[in-house]
């Protein structure tokens, strides 16, 4: 049971780390708290059905499953960027406004997915007869299926890239810039909007790929509820960690999953509150520490 | 040239008449409200009224605590839920009749958003908000755990409750449920209203624009968040009562996102910070909802011969979604707000009017 508690909770963990990542970049550089951040989760799992199964790349084969994975993505980052210039942007800097819209956004996209796909549950997942699928390898005495073992290698991958985009290069030194302080960074030549753009494309491609990683890993199909715990989850470890601070979504992610994991195996019917886990964690934690474990306003590694 | 003049003429006439005193406006909108049920409305339409005086209480509290004191609450909900469910656990388990338990979910409702106020008083803005929307999803999920369900019935709720008249027949029951809605909300709106506007609502006003400096001032903070926060809960809960006891069932879904998200959606459709505002906004959400894209517009295919009433169902959310989006971004002070502010306008304007045309023909245009 230790075995399983210290596997599924590392996987979940990178997981929940990929997922929160996005909710705190977009808080940390333009001070959005897109509530909508579940929304590009579902639409990420609902677009890697659509292109894997519609035909368009033929036979579902794990290359055409890969190649669905990346329009998806790419997609969903897309319809980010283009919703934070027509409707986050006409609001920026009005706290409670840019709530109602995300509000409206998501149950917008809800709206959308049960008139398109109506109130059925779609199965998201890698082609039935690949090894990906039905191939286990065993680890410390657990047998894990391969899917969860590429979820986590993609979510540590990506993980690990955005770091590096962040600390690197000279969008992430924009990114840096306008975090520690908006109107000298302006002075100095950065474009703000096409940088909160680009963020927001960012934040949705993260929700995108880690909901694809979830959705194919765990087996859980799609519904047009599918929003609603991703965003729970994600702001309950942005919350634990800090808002904006990329150290507290990784540290609050692994945190969440432990957690999580412990909860399922040692309470008696445990299965049914898993769901409860991390807001409790969020609410203890936030009583004793008021802004998170590395909670400044805004907080970027150097 | 003479589109001009016909504006001129028509504003110099619509400043006279709506010159009314707002006391008056509120007399006309309840004289009007009350003869309703005596017109003979169906009883379809009756339950549209009374749903939206619930919702109006629920979002009138909603905006005294974020539109008027800025403590950013997305998790009113709990306050909804912890309404009906206590005022049904007091039915189900010591038998007391409804004047006892809706009293007794009032007390509990502000007792507990008294205790969610302190740890408000240490979180602010958006860690306030996502705190606060955490506290119903918690409730909501606990529900499903094994060893409550016994006691509240997990999926289900608890239910019946009894009927606020049983002694009435079904049809007259509906109209008193009118009158009693109508009643409460006036009430609750007016004692509201009231505190808004007195020196403990300009307190919490100060604490929205500028919580250091009012504690420059010597404001006692936590004093006046606590007060919000309690007079909120107090108010919630009486909807959430309201509604478990109309509706005869106390479940789950009370804790739901959706009644965490109603009052917000609608004090910005009538306008945040006024306190009438949520109210219009509650009647326009129910009317849009449960009349226009329900009836109307279904109708009004029918007559060019579509039938479209099943597919309805979903694009209903969708286009009221979409109508809050547009509004909040090109019309941010809501529709209250907005028809208010004209008249202000136009009363200004008929002052300068009769000044004499000259000053007021240079009258620069107030931007909206």
């Amino acid at each position: 049971m230790i075995e399983e508690v210290i596997l599924f909770g590392a996987i979940q963990g990178g997981l929940y780390a990929l997922l929160a990542l996005g909710f705190t970049l977009i808080y940390g550089i333009a001070g959005v708290v897109n509530l909508a951040h579940g929304s590009f989760y579902m639409l990420g799992a609902y677009m890697f059905f659509v292109f894997q199964k519609s035909g368009l790349l033929g036979p579902v084969t794990i290359e055409a499953s890969i190649l669905a994975i990346v329009l998806a993505v790419i997609f969903v980052a897309f319809v980010g960027s283009v919703i934070y210039r027509l409707i986050i942007h006409p609001v920026l800097g009005d706290e409670v406004a840019v709530m109602v819209v995300t509000i409206c956004l998501a149950l917008i996209f809800q709206q959308l997915i049960l008139v398109i796909f109506g109130t059925s549950f779609p199965p998201i997942g890698w082609p039935a007869d690949s090894f990906l699928a039905n191939t286990y390898v065993k680890i410390l005495g657990v047998n894990l299926v391969y899917s969860r073992i590429v979820a986590f290698a993609g979510s540590l991958a990506l993980f690990g890239t955005m770091l590096i985009l962040i600390a690197k290069t000279k969008i992430g030194k924009a990114m840096r810039a306008v975090s520690q302080d908006r109107e000298v960074a302006m002075l100095m030549g950065v474009n703000t909007t096409r940088l909160y753009m680009l963020t927001m494309g960012i934040s949705a491609l993260l929700a995108a790929a880690a909901s694809i990683l979830i959705v194919t890993s765990t087996g859980t199909g799609g519904g047009a509820w599918l929003w609603l715990h991703p965003l729970a989850l994600s702001f309950s470890i942005v919350i634990l960690g800090g808002l904006g601070s990329i150290k507290g979504s990784l540290l609050g992610g692994f945190i969440i999953g432990y957690a999580e994991q412990t909860v399922a195996f040692a309470v008696p019917e445990g299965g049914a509150i898993v769901g409860v886990v991390p807001l409790a964690v969020m609410v203890i934690v936030l009583l004793l520490r008021p802004k998170g474990l590395f909670g400044k306003r805004v907080e970027m590694e150097e | 040239m003479v589109l001009s003049y016909f504006r001129r003429a028509y504003s110099s006439f619509a400043a006279h008449v709506f010159d009314i005193p707002p006391r008056f406006m509120v007399l006309l909108f309840l004289v009007l409200l009350s003869i309703v049920p005596l017109t003979g409305l169906g009883t379809y339409y009756l339950n549209i009224i009374v749903s939206a005086n619930v919702l109006a209480i629920f979002a009138v509290s909603w905006d005294l605590l974020v539109g008027r004191t800025g403590q950013i609450s997305l998790g009113h909900a709990l306050f909804f839920g912890i309404g009906g469910y206590t005022s049904a656990f007091l039915f189900k388990f010591y038998g007391l009749p409804i004047w006892l338990t809706i009293p007794a979910a009032i007390a509990t409702g502000g007792l507990i958003s008294l205790l969610l106020g302190f740890p408000a008083l240490r979180v602010k803005g958006p860690y306030l908000a996502l705190i606060t929307m955490a506290f119903p999803l918690i409730i909501q999920n606990l529900f499903d755990w094994p060893p409550l369900t016994a006691i509240f019935g997990g999926r289900y709720g608890i239910r019946p409750l009894p009927a606020f008249f049983p002694f009435l027949p079904v049809t007259q029951q509906i109209i008193a449920h009118y009158y009693l809605t109508l009643f409460l909300l006036l009430m609750s709106s007016v004692i509201i209203y009231k505190i808004a506007n007195s020196k403990t609502g300009i307190v919490f006003v100060s604490i929205l624009d500028d919580e250091t400096a009012s504690k420059a001032c010597g404001i006692n903070i936590t004093k006046y968040k606590l007060l919000a926060f309690t007079i909120s809960g107090l108010f919630g809960s009486l909807a959430g009562s309201l509604q478990a006891h109309l509706l005869k069932v106390a479940n789950p879904p009370m804790f739901s996102l959706t009644w965490s998200f109603a009052p917000i959606i609608v004090t910005f459709l009538g306008g945040i910070g006024t306190i009438y505002g949520p109210i219009v906004g509650a009647y326009i959400y129910y009317i849009l909802d449960r009349y226009v894209l329900t009836i109307f517009i279904p109708n009004l295919f029918e007559l060019f011969g579509y039938t479209i009433t099943g597919e309805l169902e979903f694009t209903k959310l969708l286009i009221f979604a979409l109508i809050v989006l547009i509004l909040v971004i090109k019309w941010p002070r809501g529709v209250a707000k907005y028809t208010t502010d004209k008249l202000e306008d136009l009363e200004e304007a008929r002052d300068l009017d009769e000044r004499g045309p000259r000053i007021w023909k240079r009258y620069p245009k107030k931007d909206t």
